[in-house]
């Protein structure tokens, strides 16, 4: 299968600090590929550039083939990429299903003009979205039923937040779908069942990159496992192979913890 | 009762009642107004009062977009008022001797605003808060003192006399049909009329602008308002819509600004002062930013309100004036600390005036969740 994503030899520097370091690797279609590594090891910015919330120093970056580096956020979510962020970024007054609606902003196209005089054709895209929108939600069953989907985001438990989260980057059913720390700070009955739902986003033919510390989940889902530490990739494979690569034991705990596993 | 106990009861109960009751309630109160005037119940002046109370509706309306739904400040809104009213003073009066259709006036006057709106909006994109204030600030005195200062098209301080009266239909017509009965209200010359054509154009304003609100682009506005970096991130081009919104409420004021100088007969600089820029401001404040029945409210209160003390006053009438502003500022003092959503507040103002710091919640909840459900799965 063909790769949906790759990065060519990208860097990133902040002053004097390299964040990501010539990073070079690739997600296929229908993948599911996880960035792990300590804190630090760039693994949030390699996101940011590819999202386009950073320009890369160098180096370029392909969705199918075609190079979006250097766009702006919103034209690389036009391409087909889109994210959710490790610090929840909700819009949070606003309603549950108004966050997912927003989601679809890119792949709508009512007009000014059009909009307030609310033509017909507005209207059935409208009621589009809205069945579509509450579809995506009805992937997360039981949470955002009925009245839920008016509430206000904020009023959501923080898992809930994370799901909208994940459902308002599906509202365009993007050709990547960007995932940092899905399941962070959710109890591990809540991490199982968030990596059931990435596992039948696969089956839905999705493809994803996610950053992850939860070596459960890590485990759990991903197809290949790319393994980062100050911004150099040190490992990649399956899950088996970078959790016992002894670059990456000795990135998470020290030289001579390697060297006891070897 | 404490006080802020009243205002949470009269928040529940104005929430209760559905919006279309104000919309035909306000609606039908502001048709039957200029009847009680034929009846000789009510002074034709306060007619006068009611076309310029419609007319900072109108302003209000157009301010809310960019401050109620974008959530950019703009301290120098009356400018594009400004607009409007010269190229329509320019267009149709004796000054150029131009009388121009009424309605392709209009449409220039809303359409020059609208170029103001793009030059002033594009270089200030990227400006936020404070500094946005202070360039709209700057540009609405600029505007002012070009006008005052452009004496060979505006007359400066003298401003431009004459303005015609709108016409509805061309000239030729307007012959065949007479000026008599029904047809008297072709030519647009007396407060009635004026009257009944503003708050026509007031009302479809509002409804586009509603139906606008409730549409993707209001939810793009709403987005960026909310969290720019998602916004952007979810496929909203920040410039664009946020271009789009400055833009649109300049025409508004535009628009506006065309009627007030068909309407005033004579415009100078100082209809365009930087107070009134702020009462505008006032005006979306007062009824609740993001609320379009509540802009509405805000600008009759601030606009008719004045006007009923002034008569009520009486001897002390020019005591009053004085102490004007002194009151403007005590009501938004008030309402700030008291009621900062408005008189009637949009939804997503409410939330944002009466939600707890999101950050002091997330912590809240962290330790609820580690407390209930964290305990509970470890046993599991």
């Amino acid at each position: 299968m063909g790769a949906i994503l790759e990065l060519q030899g990208v860097s990133m520097s902040f002053g004097g600090l390299k964040a990501v370091d010539s990073l070079t690797f690739d997600v296929r279609e229908n993948e599911i590929v996880s960035i792990i590594g300590p804190n630090g090891s760039g693994k949030t910015t390699t996101f940011n550039v590819i999202s386009g919330l950073y320009e890369p120093d160098s180096g370029d970056i392909l969705l199918k083939g075609e190079s979006v580096a250097g766009l702006r956020p919103d034209q690389v979510h036009d391409k087909g990429i889109s994210r959710t962020f490790q610090s929840l970024r909700l819009f949070s007054n606003m309603s549950v299903l108004d966050n997912v609606l927003v989601g679809m902003h890119s792949v709508t196209d009512a007009g000014l003009i059009a909009s307030m005089l609310r033509l017909p054709k507005v209207r059935r895209e409208e009621a589009a979205m809205r069945a579509k929108a509450r579809e995506i939600l009805e992937m997360f069953p039981g949470r955002f039923s009925g009245p839920r989907q008016q509430q206000p985001a904020f009023s959501l438990s923080y898992a809930n937040r994370r799901r909208l989260e994940i459902a308002r980057a599906l509202a365009s059913e993007p050709a990547l779908l960007l995932l940092d720390e899905p399941v962070a700070g959710m109890n591990p009955m809540e991490s199982r069942e968030v990596m059931e739902q990435i596992k039948v986003l696969r089956d839905k033919g999705y493809t994803i990159l996610m950053i992850e510390h939860d070596m459960h989940v890590v485990e759990g889902v991903s197809d290949r496992v790319i393994a980062m530490d100050h911004g150099v990739k040190i490992a990649e494979g399956t899950y088996t192979e970078v959790a016992n690569d002894p670059q990456v034991v000795e990135a998470y705990l020290g030289k001579r913890a390697a060297e006891a596993t070897a | 009762m404490r006080l802020s106990e009243v205002t949470e009861r009269v928040s529940a109960a104005t929430a209760r009642v559905p919006r279309s009751v104000y919309a035909v309630g306000g609606l039908v109160i502001a048709i039957i107004f200029p009847l009680l005037n034929m009846a000789g119940w009510v002074e034709t002046a306060w007619l006068r009062v009611g076309v310029i109370s419609l007319l900072f509706v109108m302003l209000s309306l157009g301010l809310n977009i960019v401050m109620g739904e974008t959530g950019l400040l703009n301290l120098g809104y009356i400018a594009f008022f400004a607009f409007g009213a010269y190229t329509t003073a320019l267009l149709s009066s004796p000054k150029f001797e131009l009388r121009w259709p009424f309605l392709v006036v209009v449409v220039l006057s809303a359409l020059i605003a609208m170029v103001a709106g793009f030059v002033i909006g594009l270089p200030t994109l990227r400006l936020r808060g404070d500094y946005l204030a202070i360039v709209t600030l700057a540009f609405g005195e600029i505007v002012r003192l070009t006008i005052t200062n452009l004496q060979d098209f505006t007359n400066g301080p003298n401003g431009i006399t004459g303005i015609y009266s709108p016409r509805l239909v061309g000239e030729g017509a307007l012959e065949s049909l007479g000026s008599t009965g029904p047809a008297a209200w072709l030519v647009i010359d007396k407060p009635v009329e004026y009257y009944y054509l503003v708050l026509v154009c007031v009302a479809v304003t509002a409804v586009l602008i509603s139906n606008l609100k409730n549409s993707r682009i209001g939810r793009a506005w709403n987005a960026l308002r909310e969290d720019e970096l998602a916004a952007v991130s979810a496929g909203i081009t920040a410039s664009r819509a946020k271009l789009l919104s400055v833009v649109l409420s300049a025409g508004i004021a535009g628009f506006a600004g065309s009627l007030f100088a068909y309407y005033s007969n004579v415009i100078s600089p100082e209809s365009f002062l930087f107070m009134q820029s702020v009462i505008v401001v006032c005006m979306v404040v007062l009824g609740g930013m993001g609320s379009i029945p509540g802009v509405i409210l805000g600008a009759i209160v601030l606009q008719a309100l004045p006007q009923v003390i002034r008569q009520a006053a009486g001897a002390a009438r020019s005591e009053f004036e004085v102490y004007r502003m002194l009151i403007f500022g005590i009501i938004i003092v008030v309402m700030v600390i008291f009621r900062p959503e408005g008189l009637l507040p949009d939804t997503l103002w409410r939330r944002e005036a009466h939600e707890v710091d999101p950050r002091e919640q997330e912590k809240t909840r962290q330790s609820l969740f580690d407390l209930e459900e964290g305990e509970k799965d470890l046993e599991v």
